[in-house]
């Protein structure tokens, strides 16, 4: 079939070959008589042989020849002498078999349930192996073979390992060797085999390994990509950890019934709630499922209910996420309470790839309850929130012990962060960056620029922390400049990996976020004059990352971006006014993380592009909307559901559960005159479209 | 100590490929515009007469693929189906009974008449027959019987043998579900676990193997996401390294290689140039078409309201009342979402693959001029790789349309533009109005 050498042919080739296709017409009805009949006599499977001698994709053959020798050994007469030889014959026709098609399934599915069998020797395999690897060594038939012919006779990994590295340097762009090399590694640090008790023993020597092939030829792919894998298993953290939360360990929360001035209480730690009940924010380092009522425990002296549902933010309905939230309900009197909220202590939280969270650990927090008394016209007042320069004051340094990140550190503690396992990793990453400075001095290498921002990227993260300083960021965001200019065709990736350092260092430490705080107060409405913006507009921003460090915010301004997603919002579960305006966002579905966003009441999603295209090329990696789940959630509100909706079905979908006040969406394709009263339709809450008050 | 010398083979015989390409290439650009659009154009008579021969009488160098021949049936009726030709009435009643001898008479086709069912010889017969369309055609093809060959093919870790006491892996899981889904009889038995089997192929390199172990392969890679949208599992893979890894397979030749490090070859214009038209349709699917809709409101939802019904059924299960009432219908995906959707026209999408290169290498280098595709220059053209680089050359042609009914824009074909071939189903790869009758015949609507 596929990838068959071939020759044109040649007259007397033609002839030659119209004289085999007779043969092989006879030899069949013949074969088939046979096996029909269920005849198994000496010519009979001798016949079979030549059959697939000829054509050893003949797996009707290949089958016969199975029940000839199970026909043989459920025979009285036959002795272990006999069963070898019967086998071996076996594996003579498989041979000569692959000798014509070494890519033929059947032929190597028969050899294999021949080993299986346990009569025959393997030794031979090995040397067979080595023939065929030599003339194809990229064939993935032969090293699956090989892989199922060291298991059968235990050859150990470590000779296998040899064997790779021999294939290595024989040729070292031979990318099947060196994915078989991750393979037998990965199951030698699995079982803890000797001398492959850790990574920590095992990958320095490999990255040494893998240098001498890179640079020897920076430009081939094969060891690229084994590096990636290495840099992979050196810097992931299997076992699933807490990485922040909402409310912050220590900190006080002031919770306030209704919109209205207060006292005292930092605007950090201000919420204001009309549901009665406020959000915990846990933020894992990467998805997992499990969280709940028994691995999550609450100790509260206001809420006696035990069975908080935990919800999993994840825009593709999946019981796996990297954030999870509840909502706790507060009593509307008045109350200083300690919340105590343990993780962890049961061990069903588990990660995708089934490692469970092992560091069990517990913060803590005050609640104040402010009572209010409910003033009825200040409530229908339609607050119009104005993105106006005018409106922003600086926020300064005062009540900077307020900030909610100074407690990351604490909360840090508490998980007992595996640091004294990780030294070695360190320097290996700093290692490996000093040798891509080299290669980087001796040639102008983009793949090389690259590996060294992942490299650096991995290193800053993984001395500090959560904590409070990328060292290398200004050098990341150099190089990935270089990359944009060097290979314009990767522009778009290398502007996401920018930006998301850029955020990550921008929300790094209390000094760099204050800069973007900003007190909001407007001329006309006092009711959120206490209200803290943090504002990342104007920074051509591409992607929204590092979101960890932001749950506490409530306004955020994300205008005159580049953005084209926001994946990763729906962790900002405080957030009730936002600013999306000027930014790239081509169709509303890539709106879809607002849908989580249960506090947001006003939001500004003008001058995007939304309509001009009608698909949104960057949501490749998200859900569709049209997932079954979506389809049986919206069967219960079919009155909804009208020609009206049916063709703005999009906004439908996103608008239809946020309870928003206000909407700015002009400068969009999309909204034209006949889309607004669909919005208003969609929106009941509304009260302000484009700036108008709505009746 | 050993060391490393450069260039190894592989670099070599990569080196000899570009000079071989980039000649073409060269050669092409320092040509008058009247003679590069004829370097161009789709030899499409030629292929059609290639084609129809081989339905025909294959020469004796065909030996090799006599356990494949409904294969040679499905490359060769695709091709055809896909320059909107057809096959004159006769030999189309010839290829019928031949499949039909194929079949076994306990379900599933096999290589030839007497060979053993296959679930791979199954797919290719019945995507033969799809493509044929026609009562005839579809009527052969033994329902009740294919299905209980398919539950015999179940394995207990949740993949399909290729046949009784054949391998397992992720093309039998393919072949297995593409039909059976195909033919309205996908089942949450046949789904069971299926999807373990395929995550246990996904790499780290983010491609999917043929069996665990192994490294990550374009034709397994399509075949393994292609099963995980019709099961409705697709969310389970890794889909961001997914992506990332077949579209760094796209060379400087234009066109794709099927593993890291590998030669370009045509016929992974569709098992890469597939994935990503199965990646655009997951997510351009509109939501209109899902929604089951009380009975009054058909007529004004949908100004078609014969397919909006039909759609209706496969959303609820479908309809083979022989295996009894499909409750759970989570494990069914609307197969019609991932093929067409009723928007509005010449929408533009930016493909995330280079498809004017992968058309460049198709038209320039694949092409045999006399007729037929091939893998790269210097091969010879065969039915396998003139049905998947014209797979990939549709598939590419439509990689800037959301509706694959409208006509693509002129830009997005290469070439004139009558080198445009029909659209697929992307999950199936047979033509789109193909799988329609099918998809009516089967579901009863």
């Amino acid at each position: 079939m596929h990838g068959r050498p071939r020759k044109a042919p040649k007259p007397e080739d033609e002839a030659a070959a119209t004289a085999k296709a007779q043969k092989l017409r006879a030899l069949q009805t013949q074969f088939f008589s046979f096996h029909h009949s269920k005849i198994y006599t000496k010519d009979a499977v001798e016949l079979s042989a030549k059959l697939l001698e000829i054509n050893p994709e003949s797996y009707t053959a290949w089958n016969y020849r199975k029940l000839a020798v199970e026909h043989y050994l459920s025979q009285p007469d036959c002795n272990p002498d006999s069963v070898k030889s019967v086998l071996n014959d076996e594996l003579g026709v498989v041979e000569s078999a692959l000798r014509q098609n070494f890519k033929s399934y059947g032929a190597w599915h028969h050899r294999k349930w021949v080993l299986s069998k346990g009569h025959s020797s393997i030794d031979h395999e090995l040397r067979l192996l080595d023939k065929f690897q030599k003339a194809d060594s990229r064939n993935f038939h032969a090293w699956n073979y090989r892989r199922f012919v060291s298991e059968l006779m235990n050859r150990s990994e470590k000779d296998e390992l040899k064997y790779t590295e021999d294939m290595i340097y024989t040729n070292f762009s031979n990318y099947s060797a060196w994915h078989n090399r991750s393979v037998l590694l990965s199951a030698l640090l699995e079982k803890k085999a000797e001398g492959f008790l850790s990574k920590e023993n095992v990958l320095p020597e490999e990255y040494e390994f893998i240098h001498q092939a890179i640079f020897t030829d920076p430009d081939d792919q094969s060891g690229w990509f084994y590096h990636l894998w290495l840099l992979d298993q050196t810097v992931t953290i299997d076992y699933p950890l807490l990485v922040s939360t909402w409310p912050a360990h220590g900190s006080d929360v002031f919770l306030v019934g209704d919109r209205c001035q207060i006292g005292s209480s930092s605007p950090f730690t201000t919420l204001f709630s009309d549901s009665g009940s406020f959000p915990i924010v846990l933020y894992f380092n990467q998805p997992v499922e499990g969280v709940s009522s028994s691995t999550v425990s609450i100790e509260c002296g206001f809420n006696k209910s035990k069975d908080l549902l935990w919800e999993p933010l994840s825009v593709s309905n999946s019981q796996t996420a990297q954030v999870w939230v509840a909502h706790l309900k507060f009593p509307t009197s008045e109350l200083d309470s300690s919340v105590e909220v343990s993780v962890g202590h049961t061990k069903e939280i588990v990660s995708r790839r089934g490692f469970q969270y092992n560091h069990p650990s517990t913060f803590s927090f005050k609640v104040h309850v402010q009572p209010v008394e409910r003033d009825s016209s200040q409530v229908s007042v339609a607050e119009n929130i104005l993105w106006r320069e005018e409106n922003f004051n600086v926020y300064g340094e005062q009540a900077e012990e307020s900030i909610p990140i100074v407690s990351f550190d604490r909360l840090c503690i508490k998980n007992g962060h595996e640091s004294a396992a990780s030294n070695w990793r360190i320097e290996a990453l700093a290692k490996e960056i000093e040798c891509f400075r080299e290669l980087l001095l001796l040639m102008d290498c983009k793949i090389g620029k690259l590996t060294l921002a992942r490299l650096l990227t991995a290193y800053d993260a993984m001395l500090f922390p959560f904590a409070n300083k990328l060292v290398h960021s200004e050098e990341v965001l150099e190089l990935y400049n270089d990359l944009m200019k060097l290979d314009p065709t990767h522009h778009r990736y290398y502007k996401d990996e920018y930006s998301s350092v850029l955020l990550q260092k921008m929300t790094s430490s209390k000094e760099s976020l204050l800069q973007h705080c900003f007190r909001y107060k407007d001329s006309v409405s006092s009711a959120i004059g206490n209200t803290i913006c943090l504002r990342l507009n104007n920074l051509s921003l591409s992607r929204t990352r590092a979101l960890e460090k932001l749950l506490w915010v409530q306004m955020l301004d994300l205008s005159h971006n580049e953005l084209q997603s926001i994946e990763g919002l729906e962790a900002m579960q405080l957030l009730s006014c936002l600013n999306l305006g000027n930014n790239k966002l081509r169709s509303l579905t890539a709106l879809e993380p607002l849908r989580k966003l249960k506090s947001l009441r006003v939001l500004d999603i003008s001058y995007n592009q939304i309509g001009d295209h009608s698909i949104d090329t960057t949501r490749y990696l998200c859900c569709s909307p049209l997932s079954h789940s979506v389809g049986r959630e919206l069967n219960k509100d079919e009155t909804v559901i009208n020609d009206v909706t049916l063709n703005y079905w999009e906004a439908f979908y996103v608008f239809r559960d946020l309870n928003l006040y206000q909407l700015d969406i002009v400068g969009n394709t999309i909204a034209d005159e006949k889309f607004k009263p669909v919005l208003v339709k969609i929106m009941p809450t509304l009260k302000r479209l484009d700036g108008e008050l709505l009746d | 100590m050993e060391s490393f010398t450069s260039p190894t083979v592989t670099q070599r015989d990569q080196i000899l490929v570009e000079q071989q390409v980039f000649s073409i290439f060269k050669t092409f650009y320092d040509m008058p515009p009247s003679s590069q659009s004829f370097m161009l154009e789709l030899q499409r008579e030629n292929h059609v007469e290639y084609l129809t021969n081989g339905l025909k009488q294959l020469g004796p160098s065909f030996c090799v693929l006599d356990a494949n021949r409904p294969w040679i049936c499905y490359w060769i009726l695709h091709s055809i189906a896909l320059t909107d030709e057809f096959v004159d009435p006769e030999l189309e009643d010839n290829t019928i009974d031949f499949l039909s001898r194929c079949q076994d008479p306990n379900g599933g086709y096999g290589g030839g008449p007497g060979q053993l069912p296959h679930l791979a010889t199954t797919y290719a017969a019945v995507n033969s027959l799809v493509t044929l369309g026609g009562d005839k055609a579809l009527s052969s093809i033994n329902r009740e019987k294919l299905y209980s060959f398919m539950r015999q093919m179940k394995d207990a870790s949740g993949g399909f043998r290729m046949h009784d006491g054949g391998e397992i892996d992720v093309r039998a899981c393919y072949t297995a579900i593409s039909v059976a889904s195909l033919l309205n009889i996908l089942d949450d038995e046949l789904v069971q676990n299926v999807g373990n089997y395929i995550l246990s192929c996904q790499t780290y390199e983010g491609g999917i193997s043929g069996e665990p172990g192994s490294e990550a392969h374009g034709g397994y890679t399509f075949c393994g996401l292609a099963t995980m949208i019709l099961i409705n599992e697709v969310n389970r893979l890794d889909l961001s390294s997914l992506i990332d890894w077949v579209v760094f397979r796209q060379g400087v030749e234009g066109g794709f290689q099927g593993r890291t490090n590998k030669l370009v070859d045509g016929c992974y214009s569709f098992w890469q140039g597939g994935i990503f038209a199965l990646i655009k349709r997951l997510n351009s699917t509109k939501g209109e078409r899902s929604i089951p809709l009380g009975d009054g409101e058909d007529s004004t939802a949908s100004s078609d309201a014969t397919e909006e019904s039909s759609n209706k059924d496969l959303s609820q299960g479908g309809s083979h009342s022989e295996k009894g009432d499909h409750h759970d219908t989570s494990s069914r995906v609307n197969v019609d979402d991932i093929s067409h959707n009723s928007s509005k026209g010449h929408a533009k999408v930016d493909p995330l693959f280079n498809s004017l290169a992968l058309q460049q290498y198709i038209l320039l280098c694949s092409q045999d001029l006399n007729g037929g595709l091939r893998d790269k220059p210097g091969k010879s053209r065969d039915h396998y790789h003139t049905c998947y680089c014209l797979s990939g050359l549709s598939v590419c042609q439509r990689s800037w349309s959301e509706d694959e009914d409208a006509p693509p824009l002129p830009r997005a074909v290469l070439g004139p533009y009558s080198n445009l071939l029909e659209p697929i189903h992307p999950l199936y790869n047979v033509v789109l109005d193909r799988y329609q009758e099918a998809h009516e015949f089967f579901t009863g609507s």
